[in-house]
């Protein structure tokens, strides 16, 4: 363990040290991160179980570190996202080559993997938090590589929402400390807590993990800020960062006495950010935002899963709790493997557009077919299709929501078969979320003919970075009955007791049902023969192909007439308007004539509700305060004697 | 594992897939009668439509990638593989781990998907609405079909795979819970009427309309194969409102459940023709009023399972 924490810091200082030369640090500040990852995958792998600790002893306090399942778990998901981003990152940190210092960007770039590693593995409540700020920090200045106007307001939005949640974790972390007597995790379990206090520390760790994971309404920094960091970083942020958030909910809830209504809740959130998050991301059009609320979505899925994890917690059924884990702790795995290969991908788009609206892109997939295949393989594995990932984890949600609902009373039951509804409509929306995205970028005919032109496949490195995703994609998949008994063997750790999830080449739920991606994939594979076949019977000698425009009922074609991003969507857009409340513009320039300019841009309604209000109202108390500090010289003198005459009156008097 | 599983596996799809373009014809016929028109000269037709099809030769749009090239094949044996999958001769365990709801509703899901990168990889303006346009249908019938099915599974005790739900809904326990079945059932025929594509929701045989429309740039061989995947789409989602609702009468001969799978598909599609013969086309949005109505009645089985229940 402290040999891949090493790995990472040598890995920055080295970083840092070659600032002055910018292809040496591309290849040393991302290739010491991919050998330390790479390391990290076998190291955390073998050590799914069992628990190793680490002291690192410092002047005043000594670091604890302790690895146990649940870390190593996730230890194991921020090593394998890492991998392919470092790999990745040797060729795409050539972007940044003419505006910064790669040394730098390397550097922070170590510095966040490892602050990550060791937010998962930390156990005292203050090197915790102190990891937990680094790593916020770490990226804050990751996304700064990227610098403009927006950034700047993405940055600032992200950093007041860490740190408001910061404040909530810290808080809660020391309300548990104080009812426990220690500063160690290990002295949390079990400690009596009165059931006041309980929801208390419950609500702060939700809603200050909360806002780290993007869970609805504290969603609004995610699409600002993973957009503005570049891509590979945004990778990391949006496939691995916010996914210690939910180790985090997973980690402080195993402390307290759980109440099942806090499932519920969770599950009810859970619901909303992934229907919300799909819905907004439909409206996108810059590639990178669009993904950034697909998260919302997939933290939503996640914590539907970890949400029956816990009303089994709470319940006292371990086996309900192991079938809402194993859903949920799957789909951790999953989606940092999908969305991370999506951000890399988008990523590659833009290393060779220079774009992220994807409205004027178009046909890149003969320009760029292994990114496309790679982009293919990833946005069929987020549409949870069959056999890829996404399937495996969201058949395991559906199955513990179904056992949950069958368990419990009248309006649990509602509200699990809602939720199991409101999955099923994610599963739609994301299809047709991701047939625009891949179709509009990767298919149909060029836009702008002239970054068309310009567009060529992505350096050798990101390819790889991406096939490593892929290949991950298709293993958790496939490999499904292995990789389940694996993630069971963790589970067993947070709840004590797990199940069988595996027999033979089928995963197994709770229920007993049974899903088998292997086979699925064999039955299809021989089903592509019929059609084949068939071709070959009828087959017709003397038939050529012909290449043609598309067809446009006899007017001439162009490139213009095809769908694009906005169109595609026009129709939901349209009926879901109550949501979006879209501003719409349109302007006629030029007489009869001229050409028309409509444009309709979809509101997050929740900024206006929730955020305006709060932002006014801090700008009104900082108006009242500032009757104290309005800046004149004198006035400031005058305090400072005031407080003098006081402390000189407590003195002669106290 | 039980071989013969695997042998009725392989005889029920190639069976259906040889037959269900005779299926078609007979529909087509069905339709005409109720239309008062003449129609197709015999219930051969779509077989020589078909097979004429095939001998064409192919044009292409220029712009099209290899996901238009081969989506018509994946098309065919995505829903080959539904029809396969469904137990309507084989009913062994063997392939239950094939057989599962949620598996086939995402099966569905991945042929939506490929069928429209398919449709705006041709660069046609009215495939890339049709495309846009089955996603929106999916998306009115979705909920339905998940939550009026997720019923049943509640009442089969929780197991999502198709043999068992099956055995429960052809055992006589289902008696006891007729009302909350038959809520479901109907919530659930609605979403499988709008899924085949027919008036008022969608008119499959018009180009520009949304299922054929995505088909545009299609031609030849390629356009045969979209043909024959979407009428086996059309009896994959008949085949499991079937497999799921009306499971009876149960025989033990594979060969005369097929027989009876296949007479039960054809009085729906009887009871289809009729709607559509009698029935204007509506438009899209419309389409979400009667989609509602089907999720209210999908609800009230729910509601009605819960306080059974209780």
């Amino acid at each position: 363990m402290s040999v891949i924490y090493l790995m990472f810091i040598a890995g920055a200082v080295a970083s840092l040290l070659l600032y002055k030369f910018q292809k040496a640090a591309a290849y040393i500040g991302f290739g010491i991160p991919a050998a330390a990852s790479l390391y990290g995958i076998w190291f955390f792998f073998a050590n799914l179980t069992g628990t190793t600790e680490l002291v690192v002893q410092f002047p005043v306090m000594a670091a604890k570190f302790t690895l146990d399942p649940l870390g190593a778990f996730f230890s194991l998901v921020i090593s394998l996202v890492g991998f392919a981003a470092s790999v990745y990152g040797i060729h795409y940190a050539e972007e940044y080559r003419e505006s910064v210092s790669i040394g730098a960007m390397g550097f922070f770039f170590n510095l966040f993997m490892v602050f990550m590693l060791m937010v998962v593995s930390a156990s005292h409540v203050f090197w915790f938090m102190v990891f937990w700020e680094l790593m916020t920090l770490a990226s804050f200045f990751l996304i700064h590589f990227n610098d403009s106007e927006k950034t700047s307001k993405a940055t600032i939005l992200y950093m007041v929402i860490a740190h408001v949640g910061g404040a909530a974790i810290l808080a809660g972390m020391l309300l548990m400390s104080s009812a426990a007597g220690s500063f160690y995790f290990q002295d949390f379990k079990g400690v009596g807590v009165a059931p006041v206090m309980a929801t208390v520390m419950f609500l702060l760790f939700f809603f200050g993990f909360g806002s780290k994971a993007g869970v609805f309404p504290i969603h609004v920094w995610l699409p600002e800020a993973h957009p503005a960091a570049p891509s590979h970083v945004s990778a990391l942020m949006s496939a691995v960062m916010i996914k210690t958030a939910i180790y985090g909910i997973i980690r402080t809830c195993m402390w307290l006495p759980l109440n099942e209504w806090w499932g519920i809740m969770i599950i009810v959130f859970g619901a909303l950010s992934a229907l919300l998050g799909v819905l907004y991301a439909l409206t996108q059009h810059d590639t990178k935002a669009l993904l950034a609320y697909h998260s919302v979505e997939n933290i939503g899925i996640i914590l539907l899963g970890c949400g029956v994890g816990f009303y089994g917690m709470a319940t006292g059924n371990a086996i309900l709790a192991a079938a809402g884990f194993i859903g949920g702790l799957y789909h951790v795995i999953n989606h940092a493997t999908f969305k991370g290969l999506l951000f890399l991908g988008a990523g590659s788009v833009i290393f060779r557009t220079h774009t992220k609206d994807m409205e004027i892109l178009g046909g890149l997939g003969r320009k760029m077919p292994l990114t496309a295949f790679a982009f293919l393989i990833g946005a069929m594995a987020i549409s949870a299709l069959p056999p890829l990932n996404g399937f495996v984890s969201e058949w395991f949600t559906y199955q513990s929501l179904i056992q949950a609902a069958l368990g419990s009373g009248v309006a649990g039951t509602i509200i699990f078969t809602m939720a199991i509804v409101a999955l099923a409509l994610t599963g739609v929306l994301a299809v047709m979320c991701f047939v625009k995205v891949y179709s509009v970028i990767f298919t149909g005919t060029p836009r702008d003919e002239k970054i068309w032109e310009h567009a060529k496949e992505s350096p050798v490195l990101m390819v790889a970075g991406m096939f490593v995703l892929v290949a991950a994609c298709v293993a958790l998949g496939l490999g499904a009955p292995y990789a389940a008994t694996k993630i069971i063997g963790v589970i067993t750790y947070i709840t004590g007791s797990g199940f069988d999830a595996a027999a033979g080449i089928s995963v197994k739920a709770v229920s007993g049902s049974v899903v088998s991606p292997v086979l699925i994939t064999i039955i299809f594979v021989s089903m592509i023969f019929v059609p084949i076949i068939f071709t070959m019977v009828f087959k017709d000698s003397t038939s050529t192909m012909r290449t043609t425009k598309p067809w446009a009922c006899g007017a001439k074609y162009s490139s213009r007439m095809q769908i694009t991003a906005s169109p595609f969507t026009g129709f939901l857009r349209q009926t879901m308007n109550w949501l979006y409340r879209s501003e719409v513009h349109f302007e006629e320039t030029n007489g009869y004539f001229g050409k028309v300019k409509y444009s309709s841009h979809a509101k997050d309604i929740w900024w206006d509700i929730i955020y305006v209000p709060i932002i006014k109202g801090f700008s009104g108390l900082s108006q009242m305060l500032s009757v104290i500090q309005n800046g004149r010289m004198q006035i400031y003198a005058s305090y400072v004697l005031i407080m003098l005459a006081v402390f000189i009156i407590l003195a002669i008097f106290g | 594992m039980k071989s013969s599983d695997i042998l009725y596996l392989i005889i029920q799809v190639i069976a259906i897939i040889l037959i269900s373009p005779l299926l078609d014809g007979i529909k087509r016929i069905m339709l005409a009668k109720f239309q008062s028109r003449r129609g197709p000269a015999d219930v051969f037709q779509t077989y020589r439509d078909i097979i004429k099809l095939f001998k064409r030769s192919e044009t292409m749009p220029e712009c099209g990638t290899w996901v238009f090239r081969t989506a018509p094949y994946l098309m065919f044996a995505i829903m080959a593989t539904v029809i396969a999958v469904l137990p309507i001769m084989h009913s062994g365990s063997a392939l239950s781990a094939a057989a599962d709801l949620f598996l086939i509703v995402y099966l569905f899901a991945l042929m939506r998907f490929i069928f429209g990168v398919a449709s705006v990889d041709s660069g046609n303006p009215f495939a890339g609405i049709g495309g846009s346009r089955e996603q929106m249908v999916a998306l009115f019938v979705e909920p339905t079909i998940i939550l009026s099915s997720v019923v049943v599974v509640f009442l089969a005790g929780g197991l999502t795979n198709l043999v068992e739900i099956k055995n429960f809904v052809s055992s006589p326990q289902i008696l006891k819970v007729l009302p909350v079945f038959i809520f479901s059932g109907v919530a659930f025929l609605f979403a499988t009427y709008v899924e085949t594509g027919k008036k008022p929701f969608d008119v499959a045989e018009a180009e520009q309309e949304i299922q054929e429309g995505l088909l545009a740039e299609y031609a030849g061989k390629r356009l045969a194969l979209a043909h024959g995947a979407l009428i086996l789409k059309q009896i994959a989602i008949v085949g499991l409102f079937i497999t799921i609702y009306i499971p009876w009468p149960v025989v033990g001969n594979p060969f005369v459940s097929l027989v009876l799978f296949l007479i039960k598909l054809l009085v729906f599609y009887y009871f289809a023709s009729f709607v559509e013969g009698v029935s204007t086309r509506l438009r899209i949005g419309d389409t979400r009023l009667a989609a509602s109505g089907a999720f209210a009645l999908a609800f009230i089985s729910l509601i009605l399972f819960v306080i059974g229940r209780v």
